[in-house]
């Protein structure tokens, strides 16, 4: 599953950082560890950006072309 | 008596976590704070303000925030350079770490990361935002002991500045920093760094993996650094929550961009309408009573005419001027901006810009200086290319005083569909036309000479927090001396000199013989060295609606744009014998061609002249600070060139249209 399936309001995890992609530098700058819970916010029309929320304290967009190349699993598949 | 000694404190911390507010509260400097990423892209440095006692002198640096030591854009770049003191010159005594309370983690781990490079021994560590006083002595004694640095929690916005300086003081500042391991960093990072031999204190790592799995073991050592530590109160980033539900919804989204946009506008006219009356007619009146009591002559002319015709009708503008800054600081403090950018990325996105560029052209709206200087936060050069080039076509405040001038006298303030004011609609329209040309231009860039990927867009969205009013109005209040300054001494300079060209040489006494008052004034205008070149480029701006006095004003606007009315002001000032117009506005509307005595403003000529202003890039600072950041000529003279074959493309359709 990679991000930018998710629905508004959907908690997931982040997936492993196995690929050394730009995206993942940025991600973990922000503070995004792989297995991480996130919460996709808003999604703005027209493929627009994302709007994702991490922990309690960081909020940020992204955009659909960046939340492609980010995989996640269910935070039921945890266990 | 003792030498006195000097110790420096540079101040490196996350984006956004309050190191100019910080910096400002320290210094009593005024740097630019707002609530979103990237707003300082170069040094700042200054003395702090209560240096007196002679103990020693605190040089305080304020740097662009970064996420992590691996630089990636320009202005990230200048921090990595300063922290490693790249250039060798005097180093530091500190490293003044700057903590998001709001984002502790995150931002615990670049200080982890700057404590290895630099040691435990010459930092500090200092956590901003903890507003609510959470950070309670024994957190604070339980940070230190993990850390192993001092920590001060302070809230940047209402601290006193006497406790943060008596911290820093009591701070060992006798040695000079120094990097204590080399410091890892990717050869794309190594871009971003001035050209050099840096090896002795950086390591290029060829494998990108390895460098971020640094960055994650520092992010996971901060979390173990923070363990039990309370979180920060959750209830700002409910109401975060709440407001983006609205601001950031697929519907509601764009309707609130676009109205809170036309509110800026519409107040600019409304609010700072009545005070512009008032200056005017001060500045009418001051100008009247001082002319009563001067004896006729070159001399009276030179203050009425010159002077107060010139800089005075400049000056009536500071109104706006201040209004306009006023607003902007309130809304960028707010943390809307940065959201402003998530609504505008799919409409950027199509013009081939990354949603990052939104925020330089932000800038772009106060004065393209700062815009330019803020498209170091875009990584991709092409990408920041495409966004500098097309700035100056952003509205900035420059052309305020020839926008109100021209829609005031000429676009009458009636309601239209509804529920817009005519005025504010038409300035609302010169601004969108501004912004949309930008983005056309950006776009045939992106396809043409700057072709290429766009770079990954990731914005941090701030919570969002009250506006300081008391930082609106500092922030206005600058902006308006900046302003004033600029009217004292640049405009005041050239409207002397343009009452000089316009006066000499005195006509031939001959040519007035026999002639009305009027008609000898305006002889002598037409005979001046202003009249003899005006009616050289004649010809030129005649397609255009323009007869040479505006033409005049045209040329002498690109030195600066408001030279325009200042200008104008005292060419009119000096045809305009018997005073029976006061008002520039008047004066505009009186004027009449020579040779069919029919006004030269009509709503064409008023609208080519405003399109011109849209399009040109009437500006030496604005040419000179692109010189300096694209490091020549070249990309100055092709934007002065596209945009002046704009102006005057677009004035000549206005005007074919309109009369």
């Amino acid at each position: 599953m990679t991000l930018n399936e998710i629905n508004v309001g959907q908690t997931v995890l982040l997936d492993d950082f196995s690929q050394s992609q730009p995206v993942y530098f940025k991600l973990i700058s922000l503070g995004l560890l792989p297995g991480d819970p996130i919460i996709v916010m808003g999604k703005a029309p027209f493929g627009g950006p994302i709007s994702i929320k991490h922990g309690s304290e960081t909020f940020f967009a992204l955009r659909r072309s960046e939340a492609l190349q980010i995989h996640v699993k269910n935070y039921a598949s945890k266990i | 008596m003792l030498q006195q000694v000097t110790a420096t404190l540079l101040l490196v911390g996350f984006p956004n976590a309050g190191k100019s507010t910080f910096f400002n509260l320290l210094t009593g400097g005024n740097r630019k704070v707002s609530n979103y990423s990237g707003i300082t892209v170069d040094m700042g440095k200054a003395d702090i303000k209560s240096d007196k006692d002679g103990d020693i002198r605190l040089k305080l640096v304020d740097l662009p925030g970064i996420y992590n030591l691996v630089p990636s854009s320009l202005d990230e770049g200048v921090t990595v350079k300063a922290l490693l003191n790249l250039e060798g010159k005097d180093g530091a005594q500190k490293v003044l770490l700057l903590l998001d309370w709001q984002r502790v983690e995150a931002s615990m781990s670049l200080a982890l990361a700057v404590k290895d490079i630099v040691g435990a021994e010459n930092i500090a560590i200092i956590i901003n935002k903890d507003d609510l006083g959470e950070i309670d002595p024994t957190r604070r004694a339980e940070l230190e002991k993990k850390i192993g640095a001092r920590v001060l929690p302070i809230s940047a916005l209402n601290a006193s500045s006497k406790t943060v300086e008596a911290f820093i003081r009591s701070l060992d500042l006798s040695s000079q920093v120094e990097t204590v391991k080399k410091l890892q960093i990717t050869k794309e990072a190594h871009e971003f760094l001035p050209a050099g031999d840096h090896s002795a204190k950086i390591e290029v790592i060829e494998d990108t993996k390895q460098i971020t799995d640094l960055i994650n073991w520092y992010h996971m050592k901060a979390r173990d650094v923070l363990g039990s530590l309370s979180r920060p109160n959750d209830a700002k980033a409910l109401l975060t929550q709440k407001i983006d539900r609205f601001v950031l919804n697929p519907w509601l989204g764009g309707i609130i961009f676009a109205a809170i946009f036309y509110f800026i506008f519409d107040a600019i006219y409304t609010w700072a309408g009545p005070a512009m009356d008032l200056s005017e007619s001060v500045i009418v009146t001051v100008g009247e009573l001082i002319g009563n009591y001067l004896p006729e002559g070159h001399f009276k002319s030179l203050i009425v005419d010159g002077i107060f015709g010139g800089v005075g009708g400049v000056v009536v503008f500071l109104p706006q001027i201040m209004a306009l800054f006023f607003l902007l600081s309130l809304l960028e403090q707010s943390g809307y901006i940065a959201r402003a950018a998530v609504v505008t990325d799919r409409i950027m996105g199509v013009f081939g810009l990354n949603g990052k560029a939104f925020l330089p052209y932000m800038s772009g709206f106060a004065c393209a200086i700062p815009g330019i200087m803020a498209t170091r936060t875009i990584p991709n050069p092409r990408e920041r290319y495409a966004t500098l080039m097309t700035i100056p076509l952003i509205t900035c405040s420059a052309r305020l005083p020839v926008y109100i001038l021209l829609i005031g006298t000429f676009v009458p303030a009636t309601t239209v569909f509804g529920i817009f004011n005519a005025q504010a609609l038409s300035f609302f329209f010169l601004y969108f036309l501004g912004s949309f040309a930008a983005l056309i231009i950006a776009k045939l860039l992106r396809l043409s000479y700057f072709k290429g990927e766009t770079g990954n867009f990731i914005i941090d969205l701030p919570l969002y927090q009250r506006p300081s009013l008391k930082t609106a109005f500092k922030q206005s209040w600058k902006k308006g001396k900046t302003f004033l300054t600029k009217a004292g001494t640049i405009i005041l300079g050239l409207s002397i000199l343009i009452w000089i060209l316009s006066t000499f040489p005195s006509p031939n006494p001959e040519l007035l013989e026999g002639k009305s008052p009027e008609e000898q004034a305006g002889i002598s205008l037409q005979q001046s060295m202003l009249g003899t070149m005006g009616r050289t480029i004649e010809p030129v701006i005649k397609p255009i609606g323009m007869d040479w006095k505006i033409g005049v004003g045209m040329l002498v606007a690109f030195g600066a744009r408001e030279l325009f009315v200042s200008a104008i002001g005292t060419i009119y000032s000096l045809g305009d014998v018997d005073e029976e117009s006061s008002s520039l506005r008047e004066k505009l509307l009186a004027e009449t061609w020579a040779d069919t005595g029919k006004p030269v403003y009509t709503l064409a000529t008023a609208w080519s002249i405003l399109i011109f202003f849209v399009f040109s890039l009437q500006c030496t600072s604005t040419l000179a600070i692109l010189r300096r950041e694209t490091g020549g000529w070249k990309i100055p003279i092709i934007m002065f060139s596209y945009m002046g074959l704009l102006a005057y493309g677009g004035a000549f359709v206005a005007y074919r249209l309109l009369s």
